[in-house]
């Protein structure tokens, strides 16, 4: 385990420098975003990009708008009434925030991972099938396959291969995180948005979390939201540094933790607020 | 893993090409649901709906016959056909409002004592008897009531209180074991778990601050319930007691076996009253007259409507004290 | 006496009133002890095995039973069921999974009102709709009636069973794709299921004791009766009946078809708590 302290910014191998290697697809393109919960504004004209198979990390301090952008991105916000988006949100060069658009298709495409473990009420084999069944009908073997895959990925088959029929509740909570990880990307999804994943979870199993999502981005696009500093240094590529519903500063994460272009960044990352 | 090849299907978010037949039956099942959410909806707008246009509807003879004067006329007189609902309205009231007086001062303190001064153990006992108390069905009470209460009303309580308060107009008079005090006794009984649990979350889910506040300010810990708690929660405990009033407006069968059955309007809770539901419980199958039948039916639909006022009000206390 | 003490006369009557609080507590469960006792004293004595099988007696013959109530209020209720859960359940889906929705909560507000409505009024209103029409008298106009009575307690529960699962899990159902018809199929319908059930039970036993709106639609029976579009006994009307008679005998029959009465309602409340605990253990461990 590489431990990063507050005040180094990270040691990096070279191969794992974006820059280093041919320059990045543009996934998703926020651009001109702003949120409103009924008539509070908590988003502020965001432009921000995504880049396919890299990680980017949102920080800021808690209020700060990071969860409200992911949570734009497959637009779940749509649950609750007096929630609303404006500007432009494209995926593979398709608004995804028009009307009329297909809200289960596009979840579909899109994995999320929440803050707090949230395994369903049933057995661990049907957590994991719950996504897969919705949009494909397989035949059970092939299924199983799916469902094997999926664990495996998230490095979570071998402490349950002996127990899918159980309750997918009675896992501990870092293997519960890792299964709804494994939920998520069962789908295959193009884009895993993580809300704070690991903030409900004890060291060893933020680690394995850790160690998974490195492991993930060479698959997917990934966005990850920490108030962890630690974890956005280690673990992406890219980094937003989110204040007061706007975006403050962008750059490839080693660029914002060893030279900030912004003050507030720079106090941020160096703790003198939030 | 299975390759990523069908990415490309996805490129659009639209169905065309992804999944087409698992996808269709899916957004089939769908629509199927929120169509049965939707019918069943409808279904219970139906019935309810159709419960006051039906009421309406089979009144309308007895409406028509006797226009408002149904409401104030105290005549009850089946063989010539003239009928008034005075009596049975006034002993509704009295019996309902009296057990309300009672239950409410009672099952307020209770539901205070549940909520702030029970041991825990003891509050959980005490909590879980008085909801088996609102468990019991009305016609046990009736039961009760009829052969324990109402003897006792008429050999004991009545006399006792003849001879302490019997200068007052509602207490004199011959003396009857089924009256309108037995009635609303064992209304009162029926009605007192719903104040108390209503009052005992109510009181329970006051922030804490209230009471350090006020404690910290030097007032006792009753006059900490009695001045800030309670008055932080009255709509609410107003709410518990309107639906209390329903409750004891509508009971039927406890009330017509305790109460006496004799339409007439007597000044002493000591004499036997009637209630505008007794007197359906008793008479409508026995209604040989088309005005007659549709008289009782009025009385029904009087009763429905109190009632929906009263429920109505109490359950909107509540709602807006829960937000 | 300190300046920063409370006054004696203040203290006085703030223990005073604690203790009366305490005294109303105590005498709302006392007087639950004392039906429940004379429930069991008068009742027990009238119990025999044949007490549950036989049918009633002419007065003066004894030996009288109740067993044709018992089968028929099981009937009765078991119709009424079946009328309320499936509407009472989906109305309750609706009001609970799109609970800021207009309809929805005008819906939970009008079950409530419902709920508060005397079950004398929904005797009358299914003897108008299934009582005049059919000319004659019939349980199941009566499982009419208490389903009327039952179908509030049903979507009332079922839409709070609902609230309480965590929005966390409707999220990320939805988040994968899920529609609105998976989520709450599949995930909180799932989740919900031990409140639900436990609601449904509290509802029977609810309406298993309601007397008032038989006595015009089931309006009871000597004999044996299985058919439900035809009159039929039901327990709560045997004790009724019984009750308001002139005879010894009867009174006693009362008292025993009572005690047989709260008997099956505090066993069905039981039974809901039970139900409750078993599944929520059952849906947390493996």
């Amino acid at each position: 385990m590489t431990s990063v302290q507050l005040d180094t910014p990270p040691a990096r191998e070279a191969g794992r420098s974006p820059s280093a290697g041919p320059a990045p697809r543009e996934k998703v393109s926020i651009r001109d975003l702003s949120f409103y919960y009924g008539s509070a504004q908590a988003l502020h004209a965001v432009t921000v990009p995504l880049y396919d198979k890299c990680v980017t990390a949102f920080i800021g301090p808690s209020g700060c708008g990071k969860s409200t952008l992911l949570r734009v991105l497959n637009r779940i916000y749509e649950l609750y009434p007096g929630q609303r988006a404006t500007g432009e949100v494209l995926v593979d060069g398709e608004n995804i925030l028009r009307p009329g658009l297909d809200l289960n298709l596009l979840r579909a495409r899109i994995g999320m991972v929440f803050q707090k473990p949230t395994p369903f009420p049933m057995s661990i084999f049907d957590n994991i099938a719950f996504g897969i069944r919705l949009y494909e009908k397989l035949p059970r073997s092939e299924l199983a396959d799916r469902v094997e895959g999926a664990l495996r990925r998230a490095a979570l088959w071998e402490e349950v291969r002996s127990k899918l029929k159980q309750s997918g509740q009675s896992l501990s909570g870092g293997q519960q995180q890792r299964l709804c990880i494994a939920r998520a990307i069962a789908v295959e999804p193009e884009i895993l948005l993580l809300d704070e994943p690991a903030s409900a979870l004890d060291p060893i199993s933020t680690q394995r979390i850790e160690e998974l999502v490195a492991e993930l981005k060479s698959d997917y696009c990934v966005a990850i939201v920490t108030h962890n500093m630690q974890q956005a240094a280690r673990s992406s590529d890219y980094t937003a540094f989110m204040y007061l519903g706007r975006l403050v500063e962008f750059d490839e994460t080693e660029h914002i933790f060893t030279r900030p272009k912004e003050k507030r960044t720079e106090d941020y990352i160096t703790g003198r607020f939030g | 893993m299975k390759s990523r090849a069908a990415a490309a299907d996805r490129r659009h978010f639209d169905s065309r090409g992804h999944k087409g037949a698992a996808q269709r039956r899916e957004r089939i099942a769908a629509r199927l649901f929120t169509g049965v959410l939707y019918v069943c909806c409808l279904v219970f707008l139906l019935v309810l709906g159709g419960l006051a246009i039906t009421l309406l509807w089979k009144s309308r003879l007895s409406l028509a016959t006797f226009g408002p004067e149904f409401l104030w006329s105290s005549e009850w007189d089946p063989v010539h056909g003239r009928f008034g609902a005075a009596p049975f309205l006034y002993g509704t009231m009295v019996s309902s409002l009296l057990a309300l007086l009672l239950a409410g001062s009672i099952g307020l303190l209770a539901g205070v004592f549940l909520a702030e001064f029970a041991p825990r153990r003891l509050g959980a006992a005490l909590g879980a008897m008085i909801e088996l108390l609102a468990a019991v069905p009305s016609i046990v009470y009736g039961l009760w009531g009829l052969f324990v209460l109402a003897p006792f009303v008429g050999g004991w309580l009545g006399p006792a209180l003849q001879a302490a308060f019997g200068f007052l107009p509602i207490f004199q008079g011959p003396i009857y074991g089924v009256s309108m005090l037995t009635a609303a006794l064992v209304l009162s009984v029926m009605i007192v778990p719903t104040i108390a649990a209503i009052t005992r979350d109510l009181i329970a889910a006051t922030p804490m601050r209230y009471r350090e506040a006020s404690l910290a300010l030097g007032a006792t810990r009753w006059e900490t319930i009695a001045k800030v708690l309670i008055p932080e929660v009255r709509g609410g405990i107003f709410g518990a007691c309107m639906l209390a009033l329903g409750r004891a407006l509508g009971e039927t069968i406890a009330t017509t076996m305790v109460i006496g059955n004799r339409p007439a309007i007597a000044a002493s809770l000591l004499a036997p009253g009637y209630t505008v539901a007794s007197v359906i419980a008793n008479e409508f199958t026995e209604a040989t007259s088309d005005l007659y039948l549709s008289a009782l039916i009025e009385l029904g639909l009087i009763l429905l409507l109190i009632s929906l006022l009263v429920v109505g009000i109490g359950r909107l206390m509540l709602r807006l004290v829960v937000r | 006496m300190g300046v920063l003490s409370i006054p004696a006369r203040r203290r006085i009557a703030s223990a005073l009133w604690t203790a009366a609080a305490a005294l109303c507590a105590c005498g709302v469960a006392a007087v639950l002890l004392l039906v429940l006792g004379y429930i069991l004293r008068e009742g027990f004595a009238a119990l025999s095995p044949s007490f549950f099988v036989r049918l009633p007696r002419p007065v003066g013959v004894p030996g009288g039973g109740i067993g044709n109530g018992i089968v028929g209020s099981a009937i009765t209720v078991a119709i009424a069921a079946l009328m309320a859960f499936p509407a009472g359940i989906f109305v309750g889906i609706y009001a609970g999974v799109y609970a800021h929705r207009r309809l929805a909560q005008g819906l939970s507000f009008l079950a409530d009102v419902l709920a508060g409505v005397p079950s004398i009024a929904i005797g009358i209103y299914a003897y108008i709709l299934l009582v005049i029409p059919f000319r004659g008298f019939s349980a199941v106009s009566a499982s009419f009636a208490l389903a009327v009575l039952m179908m509030p307690l049903v979507i009332r529960t079922t839409e709070g069973a609902l609230q309480g699962v965590p929005r966390e899990l409707r999220e990320a159902a939805t988040a994968l794709g899920a529609t609105d018809y998976r989520v709450t199929g599949k995930v909180l319908l799932a989740a919900a299921r031990p409140g639900i059930v436990t609601g449904l039970l509290l509802a029977v036993a609810r309406i298993t004791g309601e007397t008032a709106p038989l006595l015009f639609t089931a309006f009871g029976n000597q004999f044996w009766e299985f058919d439900p579009t035809k009159p039929m006994a039901e327990l709560p009307l045997q004790i009724f009946t019984y009750a308001i008679s002139p005879y010894r005998d009867w009174h006693r029959q009362a008292w025993g078809g009572a005690l047989v009465l709260i008997a099956a309602v505090f066993l069905l409340s039981l039974a809901a708590r039970l139900s409750f605990r078993l599944l929520r253990r059952g849906a947390a461990e493996p």
